[in-house]
């Protein structure tokens, strides 16, 4: 057979091996136990060796069913959005949900390519009156409003 | 004679104003992103997740099932009028309906798509409510080993169905089921994998980890890829069937119903499978072969039918066996914890209302998915205007607040942020999440099965062959196992699964 490495599927392995490595190590903490009375490692001890396996079966089946090369990743979209969310995150109990939901809109929409202020700044007054009908008055969770109002 | 006294007292509870407002709510959002690309059931389903806490479990239940029947609904307008799949279970429509649409013949396209699904819900819903109490029978003779070896039957199944290298189907699922087993030890109380992190005793949260794959992630990939819309240019008259078409029809809507009745029990099936499955039926025997591709109308018939009777019949491995068989399935499972109900075979007799109640709320909910989408189509058709750029930050929104409402928590968010970059993650290199998903849900059940019929039988394995069910389950997935790896089935299923 020749040669014919697959990106995706080797990259997949490596992943799926180094996991189940990390896990496996981890697991040495818990008891294992007996097949009749298994321990809180038992499990995950079959679960994560399978798992290694798969990686390496994937792997070197990696060699031979190529080309497929990994797509680029959209690293300016994915950062971008998940930014976002991490700005949601950190201020919500701090600042309160006004700050912090309007913060995480303004982050998110500079992921488009054409940035448009007012455009945005329309969409982040809609969804603040959605979120607080839906979820401040109407589901009533417990969040606070403004940076003020703890 | 108990199945119309049971009946009848599932329409009693699905016709109370609240449950009827449930199941509209879900109707209406499933039609909605079944229009919308880009936005699945899955995502959906988990974002409303912490909307569901306020309501009972049969309410909450109700409105989520809606959601997914209508997803399927929905999913076929856009794929008649402009080639647009809002659903992977309605791709395979868009080949035929959207020549239907381009010849003139949008309105008996959509028709045909509606009244199809209708009939094939309505089916799927009786056929859920009389094998139910069955299944639920035999469920009960089950050990623990028959159980385990169900749950491994499941996990193969599906992961062997799912689109793409079976390998790596297999290798998400395990990875699932290892990372359902963070948290603490439920026998011992041993943490496992907790890092010490309070929040994680009680496991990773499914609502943020289905979010972030389904969710987050799918954002991402939207952006990346070019924006193609197009404005609708045909214009829709005669919502309706003539006497010819009726004729047509009623061959096709018949058998795609059965057959997606019967792939939508299987573990791993669902709607998209069943609507490969009767297309591709339809085409080889239909007495119109050379019309299909070029608009034949029951190349719309089968496939949308099929595709509803499976959305109705994957909630009876749920229901019957408490065992998801596809992704949304996982999620109601999740739901179902959340609101204290094990799901299982016990659940029918301990929660009839909630059984009874959603099979009636299914029909009640397919004849409000008929007027929906019949008469209001133009409303649906206009939802398509609303731009990408103005949408994703919504749903974005919409998916932090839920997910830190469920338990009022930060650290849920920033797990969410992780599975939305393990989702992108997964879709480069070619890992479906779906699989993970399901083996989440299953690791924990499977561990305490594990245990127990191990316990049981002192240890020794052999347990899993001797019982005549086990042995019959777990020969069942070495056979999809083989099947899977022969070359001829398998270039079939990717073809039919190519999307």
């Amino acid at each position: 057979m020749r040669l014919k490495p697959d990106a995706q599927s080797i990259f997949a392995g490596l992943m799926f091996m180094a996991f189940a490595a990390v896990m496996l190590w981890l697991n040495t903490d818990h008891p294992i136990g007996t097949a009749r009375r298994m321990g809180p490692g038992y499990m995950p001890m079959l679960a994560f060796w399978i798992l290694g396996g798969l990686g390496v079966a994937i792997l070197a089946g990696g060699l031979f069913s190529g080309p497929d090369p990994i797509g680029r990743f959209a690293w300016r979209d994915l950062g971008l959005i998940l930014a976002a969310m991490v700005v949601f995150g950190l201020l919500v109990e701090r600042l309160g949900f006004v700050v912090s939901i309007s913060l995480c809109v303004v982050v998110a929409s500079l992921a488009e390519k054409r940035v448009r202020p007012l455009r945005i700044a329309g969409l982040v007054a809609f969804l603040l009156a959605l979120c607080w009908v839906l979820f401040i008055w109407y589901l009533d969770i417990r969040i606070p409003v403004f940076p003020w109002s703890r | 004679m108990e199945l119309l006294s049971n009946l009848s007292f599932g329409f009693g509870v699905a016709l109370t104003l609240q449950n009827l407002g449930a199941c509209l709510v879900g109707a209406l959002l499933g039609t909605a992103i079944g229009v919308l690309p880009g936005i699945g059931p899955v995502a959906t389903i988990s974002l409303l997740l912490p909307l569901t806490f306020g309501m009972s479990s049969t309410t909450a239940i109700i409105m989520l099932a809606g959601i997914y029947y209508g997803a399927q609904y929905g999913g076929s307008t856009t794929s008649i009028l402009m080639n647009l799949p809002g659903e992977v279970s309605s791709v395979i429509t868009a080949l035929d309906g959207y020549q239907m649409a381009r010849n003139g013949q949008a309105g008996p396209a959509l028709a045909v798509a509606a009244l199809g699904s209708f009939f094939a819900g309505s089916v799927a819903t009786l056929l859920v409510a009389a094998s139910g109490p069955l299944l639920t029978a035999v469920a009960l003779s089950f050990g623990p080993a028959d159980y385990f070896s169900l749950m491994f039957l499941g996990l193969i199944v599906s992961a062997v169905l799912t689109e793409g290298n079976v390998l790596k189907s297999i290798a998400m699922m395990v990875a699932g089921v290892g990372l359902g087993l963070v948290g603490t030890d439920v026998q011992t109380g041993q943490q496992r994998f907790t890092f010490g992190i309070p929040e994680l005793s009680d496991g990773i949260g499914f609502a943020p980890m289905a979010m972030g794959m389904f969710g987050v992630a799918e954002i991402i990939r939207n952006l990346e890829m070019p924006e193609v819309r197009d404005a609708l240019k045909t214009k829709i008259t005669r919502l309706w069937l003539n006497v010819e078409e009726w004729k047509r029809v009623a061959g096709p809507v018949l058998r795609a119903t059965a057959l997606g009745s019967v792939v939508g029990i299987l573990p791993g099936g669902g709607a998209a499978l069943a609507s490969m499955g009767a297309y591709t039926l339809e085409r080889r025997i239909s007495r119109n072969k050379h019309l299909f591709g070029k608009g034949a109308i029951e190349g719309v018939a089968a496939p949308e039918s099929a595709n509803n009777a499976a959305a109705q019949t994957s909630f009876i491995p749920l229901l019957t066996l408490g065992i998801p068989a596809n992704a949304v399935m996982a999620l109601m499972v999740g739901a179902l914890i959340i609101q204290g109900i094990q799901p299982g075979p016990r659940m029918i007799e301990a929660q009839p209302e909630l059984f009874w109640g959603l099979i009636a709320s299914m029909w009640v909910g397919n004849l409000m998915l008929v007027v929906i989408n019949l008469p209001l189509i133009g409303m649906w058709v206009r939802l398509l205007k609303v731009p990408y750029d103005l949408m994703y930050p919504a749903i974005l929104v919409f998916c932090v607040i839920g997910v830190y409402s469920l338990n009022n928590n930060t650290f849920d968010v920033f797990v969410t942020v992780v599975f939305g970059f393990l989702g992108y993650l997964f879709s480069k290199i070619g890992c479906p999440p779906a699989p993970m998903l399901i083996g989440f849900v299953l690791g924990p059940m499977m561990e305490e099965h594990l245990r127990r019929a191990m316990l049981l039988s002192r240890g020794d394995p052999m347990v899993f062959v001797e019982r005549p069910i086990s042995a019959s389950l777990l020969g069942l997935a070495l056979l999809a196992v083989i099947a899977m790896a022969l070359p001829s089935i398998r270039r079939g299923k990717d073809q039919a699964l190519a999307s």
